[in-house]
């Protein structure tokens, strides 16, 4: 049977939290390949969430309604996914290097890469720089992002990159990095892979160095 | 219930107390009966020497009584309907509308960058900007239409500049009596007729005395037609502290209410019940250039206390905003004119006028309109005060999210920020993001929006049949002048 799976792109950029888990499960229950779902419905809808941001036709309440309903679905569709399904769009830790309490902007850039599909592990605030290497090793993400809002705390993400690479994980991935006192040039200078100048652009800048990286 | 409780529904600001207020107004009343004004019209110097003022040559000396008679008459509100149809714009106590200044004899070319006469192309381009930019409530030409076949019927063409460019409501200058007879005709022919003007006037009759204390022939006329018409009108001095007045602000305040007065007594000998509003670019004269300042920081001092006064007479207010002596759009033009915007709003001005005005009244500016409508929004935005009902004071929320929640994802937030002021020109990006999109500065943006409405933006047109009467109007009168 076929689907018209528009219909699930457009109740995710309508932000119906309740109303897309109950369509994504429903079209499960269908003959439709999850990985359709996905491919079809769920991510073109949070492509156009995301270009209606940058467009300045959405704003953050809005988007982030969306990447929670987006976030919803998946913990629905995930199990049901084949491997290959999600693409670039795996697993992602987050934290807040240690010294520094400021959450918001990594939360929100957390709540970013859940809503473009990623499983996002947050580790949360003050993290020391061995509880990132710890959560690398346990969950292999594609994805490490850290941020820093001090600039007496910026240097201990380089501190983590470092960390990384004694334990030989350095390579198994990416290193993305943020917070208002960073810059890209910062960024380079500890080794990180990615830059990002704000918790809206993070997505889009990690999704096109994966694209950038398998081609 | 709680009780004795006082709610600000928006912000307050206010210069003058009461007290001071019936000094300026006393005093004023102690000018008119001591030292009078001086009126240079047979017409009304006869009603004067009909009435209980005592008239010697050109003078006039008006005793109390007939001031407070006069201002019993004056009506406390009045609804514009622009062509459109709307009646958009209620003038009434604390209601403040925003709109440009008039007859900028320059013009800031936007492609040589230099500045030239003002034709009638710019006067219809103002409009279009000021038709198309939501925080314009009214027009007025900016510039004057220097192309015009004859100086004595360029109000007419001016008129007909800002009509095809404009369907809000307008403030006009005119040339005399008979050019204000011509464009109340015009704007009889837009509303349906005398009555329905009446009831709905297109516009409001610019009128200005000559300060100190002189009210020149072809202003007087203007004014006695108004009255005769009941066309509203403003009859707005223009004082120079220090010049034209005197160098302090109370005395500047004192002798600008007294011409006032002398209007309102006149306008009522005429034909009582005249819907007059009060007026008033009370600056200085800057003593280093000799220039009348549009930029001074005692024009939005003045200015407020002026609308102080006219709140207390029970009388409607045009006051001044938006306006800046910079010759270009540059940081003192942005400071000037966000200052005197930001004053005469707060005081609740009814029509604030000369936004977007540039080199101290001679230059006209479209960028500076499109600037100016941020500045308004950002003012408009402050004036709204803060709402503190027990949503909004979020009690509740504040211990559902807890110490190191977010209120990001909340409802509360998805609802409540909408409230806020949505910039339209501002940059509030991080500087990675800026650099990436070009980094424009404000000039760069301004200059974009406005070509992009230059280019894209169309008014209502004119009803064809309409259009000819009007032309017609128009065409009789370059005849009678030629």
């Amino acid at each position: 049977m076929s689907m018209d799976l528009s219909k699930i792109s457009e109740k995710l950029i309508s932000g119906d939290v309740e109303g897309l888990k109950q369509m994504t499960e429903e079209t499960l229950q269908t003959d439709v390949n999850p990985g359709d779902i996905l491919n079809q419905g769920l991510l073109p809808g949070m492509d156009t969430v995301g270009q209606r941001w940058k467009d300045g036709d959405m704003f953050m309440p809005e988007v982030l309604r969306c990447a929670k309903a987006m976030s919803g679905a998946m913990d629905i569709l995930r199990p049901q996914l084949a491997e290959g399904d999600l693409g670039n769009a795996g697993t992602m830790i987050i934290g807040t290097v240690a010294g520094d309490l400021h959450d918001i902007g990594k939360d929100l850039a957390a709540m970013m890469f859940e809503g473009a599909g990623y499983q996002v592990i947050n580790i949360g605030i003050d993290q020391p720089n061995e509880n990132f290497v710890k959560a690398v090793k346990e969950h292999k993400p594609s994805l490490l992002g850290m941020s820093a809002l001090l600039t007496t705390t910026m240097p201990r993400m380089g501190e983590v990159i470092n960390s990384l690479k004694e334990s030989g994980i350095r390579d198994q991935v990416a290193v993305i990095i943020g917070g208002a006192p960073v810059t890209e040039e910062f960024a380079e200078e500890i080794g990180a892979d990615l830059y990002a100048p704000n918790a809206g652009s993070a997505v889009d800048i990690a999704k096109e160095h994966f694209e950038k990286k398998s081609t | 219930m709680k009780m004795n409780q006082t709610i600000n529904r928006s912000t307050r600001f206010r210069v003058l107390s009461e007290d001071q207020i019936e000094q300026i107004f006393y005093s004023a009343l102690e000018v008119l009966e001591r030292t009078g004004g001086n009126i240079y019209h047979e017409g009304a110097l006869e009603l004067f020497k009909n009435s209980n003022a005592v008239v010697n040559g050109n003078n006039v000396r008006i005793p109390t009584t007939m001031v407070e008679e006069a201002l019993n008459f004056y009506p406390r509100k009045i609804t514009l309907k622009g062509r459109s149809g709307k009646r958009s714009l209620h003038l009434q106590k604390d209601t403040v509308t925003f709109g440009t200044g008039s007859d900028l004899p320059f013009t800031h070319d936007r492609e040589t960058g230099k500045r030239r006469r003002t034709q009638y192309k710019d006067v219809k381009d103002a409009g279009r900007l000021v038709d198309a930019l939501s925080n314009y409530d009214f027009f007025m030409s900016h510039g004057i239409v220097g192309d015009a076949p004859n100086p004595q019927t360029y109000d007419r063409h001016q008129f007909m500049a800002m009509l095809e460019g404009c369907t809000k409501p307008m403030v006009l200058t005119s040339v005399d009596g008979e050019g204000l007879e011509d464009l109340w005709r015009m704007g009889c022919l837009i509303q349906g007729g005398e009555e329905e003007f009446r009831l709905n006037p297109l516009f409001v009759a610019y009128i200005e005395p000559i300060s100190p204390l002189k009210n020149d022939r072809s202003a007087v006329e203007k004014l006695l037609f108004a009255a005769e018409k009941k066309i509203p009108a403003m009859y707005t001095p223009c004082p120079s502290s220090g010049a034209t007045a005197p160098a302090t602000i109370a005395g500047m305040l004192v002798q600008s209410l007294a011409e006032t007065l002398l209007a309102t007594v006149l306008c009522h000998l005429k034909n009582p019940g005249m819907p007059l509003i009060m007026g008033g670019v009370t600056t200085l004269l800057d003593m280093k250039m000799s220039t009348y300042s549009y930029g001074a920081p005692e024009l939005s001092l003045a200015s407020a206390a002026n609308t102080d006064i006219s709140k207390w007479l029970n009388l409607l207010m045009f006051s001044t905003g938006g306006c800046t002596d910079a010759k270009v759009l540059d940081e003192q033009a942005a400071a000037e004119q966000m200052m005197n915007l930001f004053y005469s709003y707060l005081s609740g001005a009814n029509l604030i006028h000369d936004v977007g005005y540039i080199d101290h009244g001679t230059n006209a500016s479209l960028e500076s309109l499109v600037l100016n409508q941020e500045m308004m929004g950002m003012v408009r935005q402050f004036g709204k005060g803060i709402n503190t009902d027990d949503d909004h004071l979020a009690l509740s929320l504040i211990e559902k999210q807890g110490p190191g929640g977010e209120y990001v994802t909340t409802d509360h937030t998805f609802e409540y920020w909408k409230e806020w002021y949505m910039p339209e020109l501002q940059d509030r990006s991080d500087y990675e993001t800026w650099k990436k999109n070009g980094s424009k500065t404000m000039s760069d943006r301004v200059r974009e929006k406005t070509q992009d409405l230059l280019d894209n933006y169309q008014p209502e047109p004119i009803d064809e049949n309409l259009n000819k009467e009007l032309h017609k109007i128009v065409d009789d009168a370059d005849k009678r002048h030629a």
